[in-house]
């Protein structure tokens, strides 16, 4: 390697040519096929294979099966593909949300967790949230992004100071996460902005049991506030558990 | 993406676990930085840059230089195989459950065994020297300010000093101690290395030819290089253990890979130097060590300095090895080989903290006993030095071996790979039997004993462990695996895929709370 002069010469365009090849096979194969089949299907030498899924495992955009054996597409080439479409709702999991919607006089979203991101896949039309990709950017900052972090036993790198009451510290982060963890809802007050407050709960799929989505009920700081204090049961988590063992059946 | 193929990966990706095996510790959360200081700090390149040409050079004379070089290309082959592994699976277990995928599940509760030898003694040894050089320290200062009934006194302080802040470091998480024992090192280094700078200066600007002519082709000769090489290998001993840190670095195979290979690559670099330039001044006939007589040499202020960098070098060097033995502790805690409260981790800091409540008491109270029992302080320490190493090189030996096999398995061996493995496993299995000759020559047959006993209590455990539950012995080689979340569009990344309602779907990116 040669630090910033790095030009393309000798046989590097093969090579990177190789390397998409390698990348198209696995992508319109099925997850599992191995290093032989690739190589034999592309007509190239084993251990320039070997080589090149080696290097894309490395950068992540394979991951190999847990057999070690197979390879299958890794998470990181949904950023080649840009922002994706926004997944649908079905239609008895909309009615539910819109029920809770009725009940309360507060803005109510339901999120997806799709590939540790967080997608608004009903947010409520009459009290938009904050865009969703800013959320998965600042998940230490908003209720649903703790539940995320929470179920993943995951911190981010950075802990970006939004407001004065956002949690900075990796330490008071890990200690909030406990919390969520116990008392299966997540709570943020003025952490991403000021002006608002959030209460989340957990939407466990019932056929995989992950955090398939998770079900955020926003408002001012004073009135999320003075209905739900952090560990005490309140009605309104209760209705919000209540919409998110409707939702289970509904989310894969 | 056609339709079929999605629906062929989505049925594909049931056979991936939800969540990963070794779930609890921090996973993916360490960049390139803290996984390097890992493998440098459990090398401890600083102190064996002070120690270890005077050993080499005890048997190979002027040609010490070729001893270092010899078990630098033996190092970075064995560096070559683990990396075999580190670039295809992430395990905390390391080298224990890497050589589980080759070799199957006897093979490596021997090579755990081996290692849980290597990192435990190491351990000892590593806080045994924090010991030893604080003592020398206090010494050279004149701090005498304690009853002269208890000489012992600087010594048995810094011991359990040492061994507490290696708990707390170790419960607390790599991401605290490792920068800080990177900076250390480093300091270290840069002592050292200022002061083979003032013995290079004084020798002047002819290099000493005696000492790269290469040596002579006479059996004698060849064979006291071989004899040099045995220290001077040891002298590499931790470079694997960046290893154990594949679950919790971010861009595992990529990281571990590197920080294992460039710690061989810096730390032959710097013996390579130390050597050449501890040989010059006596030529061949004893080593003018930086820690020896301050009036021998004219830097005399640094013997001081460089003391103390040793002995941070050694504390670094029991807080590394310490990260190792507990994650090894862990997966087999995780299998059920071990009890299983081993396998449980901190809440907060993602460690496996049972383990090390459980098991660093027990590594600063064996040296501490030793000494009590009136064993001599440089005995103690060279004896668990000396320990170790047999636990090291068998888990070399066994993971080199390993390396071909698995490539095999997953049908990707190729010739390079198997020449390694050629060279490397027998190499190993020569430097242990070299290892054991010198021990028992010198009528020490206690350590080679000791290795044997407590390698033979791992075998008894192994086999009873298979008659009380044959299913656990199954689960031996735990690891990262790839997880639902992982691959793209798995079961996980397909939310919500019933009919579509959109009558309430936003186009766009709706505005930040605009309300």
């Amino acid at each position: 390697m040669s630090g910033d002069t790095v030009a393309l010469s000798g046989r590097q365009p093969r090579a990177i040519r190789s390397a998409l090849a390698v990348l198209r096979h696995v992508a319109a194969a099925a997850p599992g096929v191995t290093a032989k089949e690739i190589s034999a299907a592309l007509g190239l030498a084993p251990a320039t294979t070997y080589r090149l899924l080696n290097l894309l495992v490395e950068e992540e955009y394979l991951v190999r099966m847990p057999d070690l054996r197979g390879f299958a597409l890794g998470r990181r080439v949904a950023e080649l593909t840009g922002p994706r479409p926004v997944p649908a709702v079905p239609a008895a999991a909309h009615a539910a949300v819109s029920r809770l919607r009725d009940q309360l006089r507060f803005g109510v979203h339901l999120a997806g967790y799709a590939d540790g991101r967080i997608d608004f896949t009903d947010p409520d039309p009459d009290h938009p949230p904050t865009d969703a990709a800013f959320l998965t950017r600042h998940p230490h900052a908003s209720a649903l992004g703790k539940l995320l972090l929470a179920d993943a036993h995951t911190m981010p790198s950075h802990l970006a100071a939004l407001t004065g009451h956002t949690i900075t510290t990796p330490e008071a982060l890990a200690a909030e996460l406990v919390r969520v963890r116990t008392d299966g809802v997540a709570m943020q007050q003025c952490e991403l902005d000021p002006l608002h407050a959030c209460l989340a709960v957990p939407v466990h799929s019932e056929t995989t049991g992950r955090l398939a989505a998770g079900l955020a009920v926003c408002g001012t700081p004073d009135r999320i506030g003075a209905v739900a204090r952090p560990g005490e049961q309140s009605a309104l988590v209760d209705q919000l558990r209540e919409c998110a063992r409707r939702l289970a059946p509904l989310v894969v | 993406m056609s339709a079929t193929s999605t629906s062929a990966q989505a049925s594909s990706a049931q056979a991936l676990r939800g969540s990963s095996p070794v779930a609890g510790l921090d996973r993916r959360s360490l960049g390139p930085l803290p996984v390097l200081a890992q493998s440098v700090s459990a090398v401890a390149p600083a102190a064996a840059m002070a120690t270890t040409p005077a050993l080499v050079t005890v048997q190979a004379g002027t040609s010490a230089l070729w001893s270092v070089a010899l078990a630098a290309l033996l190092a970075l082959l064995v560096s070559a195989c683990v990396r075999t592994f580190s670039i295809r699976m992430a395990a905390p277990g390391a080298l224990y459950s890497f050589t589980a995928k080759g070799l199957g599940p006897a093979a490596a509760f021997a090579c755990g065994c081996a290692l849980l030898i290597g990192y435990g003694v190491l351990v000892m040894g590593a806080l045994t020297g924090t010991g030893l050089y604080a003592g020398l320290l206090c010494a050279r200062l004149g701090l005498t300010a304690w009853p002269p009934e208890l000489p012992g006194l600087p010594v048995v302080l810094t011991l359990s000093a040492a061994g507490a802040l290696t708990a707390y470091f170790l419960v607390r998480g790599v991401r605290l101690s490792a920068g800080l024992a990177l900076c250390l090192e480093v300091a270290s280094i840069v002592l050292a290395l200022a002061f083979f700078a003032v013995l290079l200066v004084r020798q002047g600007p002819h290099p000493d030819m005696r000492q790269l002519a290469p040596p002579e082709a006479n059996p004698g000769a060849l064979a006291s290089v071989a004899a040099g090489a045995l220290p001077a290998f040891g002298a590499f001993i931790g470079f694997e253990s960046a290893t154990v840190l594949g679950a919790e670095a971010r861009r595992p195979f990529l990281v571990v890979g590197r920080a294992v290979r460039w710690t061989v690559v810096c730390s032959a670099a710097l013996y390579l130097l130390a050597t050449y330039t501890q040989v010059l001044p006596t030529g061949g006939d004893g080593v003018l060590s930086p820690l020896d007589d301050p009036g021998r040499h004219p830097a005399v202020r640094l013997p001081v300095l460089l003391d103390l960098g040793i002995a941070i070098s050694f504390f670094a060097c029991a807080v590394a090895s310490g990260t190792a033995l507990v994650r090894l502790l862990f997966s087999m805690g995780r299998e059920r080989m071990t009890p299983r409260r081993l396998g449980s981790t901190h809440p907060t800091h993602g460690t496996p903290h049972i383990a090390v409540r459980l098991v660093l008491p027990f590594l600063v109270l064996v040296p501490l006993g030793l000494l009590a029992a009136g064993l001599e302080l440089r005995t103690v320490f060279s004896l668990l030095l000396s320990l170790c190493t047999y636990g090291f090189l068998t888990a070399y030996a066994l993971v080199c071996l390993a390396a071909p096999v698995f490539l095999h398995r997953i049908g990707e061996l190729t010739r390079g790979a198997v020449a390694t493995a050629a060279v490397c496993v027998p190499s190993l299995l020569l430097v242990l039997a070299a290892h054991a000759r010198l021990n028992l020559s010198a009528g020490n047959a206690l350590v080679p004993g000791l290795f044997t006993l407590l390698m033979g209590a791992g075998t008894v455990w192994f086999v009873i462990a298979r008659r009380r539950d044959p299913e656990r012995i199954g689960r031996i080689g735990v690891y990262d695996e790839t997880s639902a979340a992982d691959v793209l569009h798995s079961a996980s990344a397909t939310l919500l895929h019933l009919p579509v309602d959109i009558a309430h779907q936003q186009s766009g990116p709706p505005a930040r709370r605009a309300r």
